[in-house]
């Protein structure tokens, strides 16, 4: 069964007598374990497609199975508590709290767990992320303390936190410099590697997507192209960088 | 209540990472609470001390006068009592005719210009007098002001014992007397001599002592020559501010320790030269009654629990006495029963306040002392409605800062909004998350606010000898009132934030 199937799946915005056809009918599967990275032109519908993916937002026509469950017509709530278990998010901005330390950070999914998690077990979990992704050091430190690779690790543990079936990271090296970058993206294909985890991950950079397993590119609410790839491994550029091998292990 | 800790978590987070906003919203609430707080404590306070006052001042106490007299309105001739020759109630207003006679009241009605008189009236040498003069009445029984002796100890102890809602009864005697003192003859004043017993302080509430205390009952018990000097006594005979307790008086040449000064704590009634209450000494009852060889009474004093139910207790006196004295149904009292109003407009009421009484009232027969104390609550409203509103601006101007404060606090952190949305809160969540951080402000200011109120008011009573009352119920009320104001605050931005779009939220720069 694929962790992921859509089924002609539209997403249409109606603005004033216009009708913008943001999705114009696309169908995908993706299995478990796979790291399928979308790449698209800004307006090509790759982010309508990651907000749908991501139970952000709902296909105005189409079926979308998540994990053999038909999602697309599901009431907010029960969105939410989809998104609290089954997703995690990486974001291009990090999107940190100020002022709160990266452990509280790690555990705010866990805050909007139902039934509600003990605080201790909150603090274990968010350890135990922070632990996977060799922050353990960090966990008291502010955002506005730490570099911007660290704060991207302590997003894609707060992403881990719940422990979902699927990880869906909207350019998470978009606001980092390139080693920075190849750090990240070594650590993703590292968590896949390990876990197995399905990573859907969306990019400009033709790059970035050269990480993947499989490279989708998307134009204008449409697939063009949807390729197997041999990843990259970025082993030559990590050379003698003992913090990406300590973000690896 | 796992659910609680967990909103208060998320709250207190969020409320720490915005220090100055939040001390700045928490202040506003402070200020309102504190308000609202000091103003009931000074509205009850002032309550409080108006009871008292009129308590102070005498309004539950009935006075039995032992004997009664009555006056001829003969265009200004006095004659002696006659109460063989009672014509109509109305023709002789002053009888007291198995009820409670209204002398204060029927001097106004009467009088074609009704004068306050300050104190009694026969120190008035203006006054015109129409009633029995001392030689009038010296040696009959029917002629009263207290020269008659019809009243016992039984008298008072049955009262005491038979009649319920009665509080204290002390029973007196009076007399005028010489002092002199001990230590220098030179000193002499003369004065009014009450023999009474050792609850008299309980019953006149307005007094307090300056220097030593009232005779205990052993004192009473015992005869002791024990002497309780009044203020305006103590003045003249040792001079002010002097502490004469220990030193020696002689009253009929005999010596009697003094053991207290009694001064008055109202304002109702201030110690003056020829009052009945600080220009006079006490001594024990029984001293008077062992060394003059009597065994009857002048007076007795009695109070009620309730001051509502003095007029009705007098009643009850009035059937009593009669009942004890065999007197019959044709026959009138051989004593007179004052009460509350009689009592104040007749001494110790302050000449403003009889003013106010007078001014107020068209007839003086409708005044009792709740209404007194209705007209006084009355003024006293009136301001505990402006400090409540000022209080009420206040708190409002509070929830507005709360108010505004989220309102900023969701424009600031749609992000927030939108990460937490994205990373499973539910519009719920987020709802209760502000509204949980407004609760907890506001309570966080009312509890400050509570704190400094009673700061406030502990130094308003210090500084400006303002009486103050802080209740539990209003301590209750203000922080209520501030978890109320609270949530009132915040449903309209926790409703904004919650309805926010988790995908705009998260593009918001």
């Amino acid at each position: 069964m694929p962790v992921i199937s859509l089924q002609n799946v539209k997403k249409i915005y109606e603005l004033g007598d216009n009708s913008v056809h943001a999705l114009g009918g696309v169908s995908l599967d993706i299995e478990a374990g796979e790291f399928v990275t979308i790449t698209g032109a800004s307006g090509s519908g790759k982010s309508t497609m990651m907000h749908i993916l991501g139970c952000l937002d709902r296909p105005t026509e189409g079926r979308y199975l998540l994990n053999g469950k038909d999602v697309s017509n599901l009431p907010k709530e029960e969105l939410a508590s989809i998104r609290n278990k089954q997703i995690g998010f990486v974001f291009q901005g990090f999107n940190l709290l100020p002022r709160t330390t990266a452990a509280e950070n790690v555990e705010v999914p866990l805050l909007y767990s139902r039934p509600p998690m003990a605080a201790s077990e909150r603090k274990a979990r968010a350890m135990e992320a922070l632990d996977s992704l060799a922050l353990t050091d960090r966990a008291e430190h502010h955002p506005s303390q730490l570099s911007g690779g660290q704060q991207q690790r302590v997003a894609i543990a707060r992403a881990l936190v719940n422990k979902p079936s699927l990880i869906l990271a909207d350019e998470p090296t978009g606001n980092l410099d390139s080693k920075t970058s190849i750090e990240v993206m070594r650590l993703l294909q590292g968590l896949r590697e390990r876990s197995g985890i399905t990573i859907i991950l969306i990019t400009h950079e033709a790059e970035i997507a050269a990480y993947g397993t499989r490279i989708i590119s998307v134009r204008d609410g449409f697939i063009v192209s949807d390729t197997p790839n041999t990843p990259v491994t970025a082993a030559l550029n990590l050379e003698g960088e003992p913090a990406a091998e300590g973000a690896l292990a | 209540m796992n659910g609680f800790t967990h909103l208060f978590a998320i709250a207190s987070q969020a409320l720490k990472r915005n220090r100055v906003q939040t001390t700045l919203a928490m202040l506003g609430v402070t200020v309102g609470v504190c308000a609202l707080v000091t103003s009931m404590a000074l509205a009850k306070g002032a309550q409080e001390s108006i009871r008292e006052q009129l308590l102070a001042a005498g309004a539950n106490m009935i006075v039995v006068t032992a004997g009664n007299y009555q006056i001829q309105r003969a265009e200004g001739v006095s004659s002696p009592a006659d109460h063989g020759s009672v014509e109509s109630p109305s023709a002789n207003p002053f009888v007291a005719h198995g009820g409670v006679s209204r002398l204060g009241q029927t001097r106004l009605v009467s009088r074609p210009a009704p004068r306050f008189i300050k104190a009694h009236f026969e120190d008035d040498p203006m006054a015109i007098h129409d009633h029995p003069t001392a030689s009038d009445r010296l040696g009959d029984s029917m002629a009263g002001l207290g020269s008659a002796a019809t009243l016992t100890l039984e008298d008072a102890e049955t009262i005491r014992s038979s009649i319920q809602g009665v509080q204290f009864v002390a029973s007196g005697v009076h007399e005028n007397a010489r002092l002199t003192v001990a230590s220098d003859e030179t000193k002499q004043w003369f004065t009014r001599l009450h023999g009474t017993e050792s609850e008299l302080p309980v019953i006149r509430r307005g007094w307090t002592f300056p220097y030593g205390e009232f005779f205990s009952q052993r004192q009473v018990a015992n005869n002791d020559q024990v002497m309780v000097l009044g203020r305006v006594v103590a003045d003249r005979l040792f001079g002010q501010g002097i502490d004469p307790v220990g030193e020696k008086v002689l009253l009929w040449n005999q010596p009697f320790e003094v053991v207290g000064v009694v001064g008055s704590r109202s304002w109702a009634s201030q110690p003056v030269a020829g009052d009945d209450q600080f220009d006079a000494v006490y001594v024990p009852v029984s001293t008077v009654h062992s060394l003059l060889n009597l065994s009857k009474l002048n007076t007795i004093t009695v109070t009620t629990k309730s001051a509502g139910e003095t007029t009705n207790i007098a009643q009850l006196i009035v059937s009593l006495l009669r009942q004890r004295h065999g007197i019959s149904d044709q026959m009138p009292d051989d004593f007179i029963v004052k009460s509350q109003a009689q009592e104040l407009l007749g001494d110790g009421l302050s000449p403003e306040l009889a003013r106010i009484v007078a001014g107020n009232l068209a007839t003086m027969d409708t005044l009792t002392l709740e209404q007194l104390s209705e007209s006084l609550q009355r003024a006293n409203n009136t301001m505990l409605i402006l400090l409540a509103a000022v209080a009420g601006v206040s708190l409002l101007v509070g929830g507005i800062g709360v108010m505004n404060l989220l309102l900023l606090s969701v424009t600031e952190r749609t992000r927030e909004v939108g990460l937490r949305m994205a990373v499973g809160a539910r519009g719920s969540d987020i709802a209760s998350q502000f509204i949980t951080e407004a609760v907890f402000l506001s309570l966080l200011g009312g509890l400050l606010g509570t704190v400094i109120a009673v700061f406030v008011t502990m130094s308003l009573e210090g500084i400006f000898r303002w009486s103050t009352e802080i209740s539990i119920a209003s301590i209750v009320i203000a922080i209520i009132t501030a978890a109320v104001l609270g949530v009132a605050a915040s449903v309209y931005p926790a409703r904004r934030a919650a309805e926010l779009d988790p995908i705009g939220a998260l593009q918001h720069e």
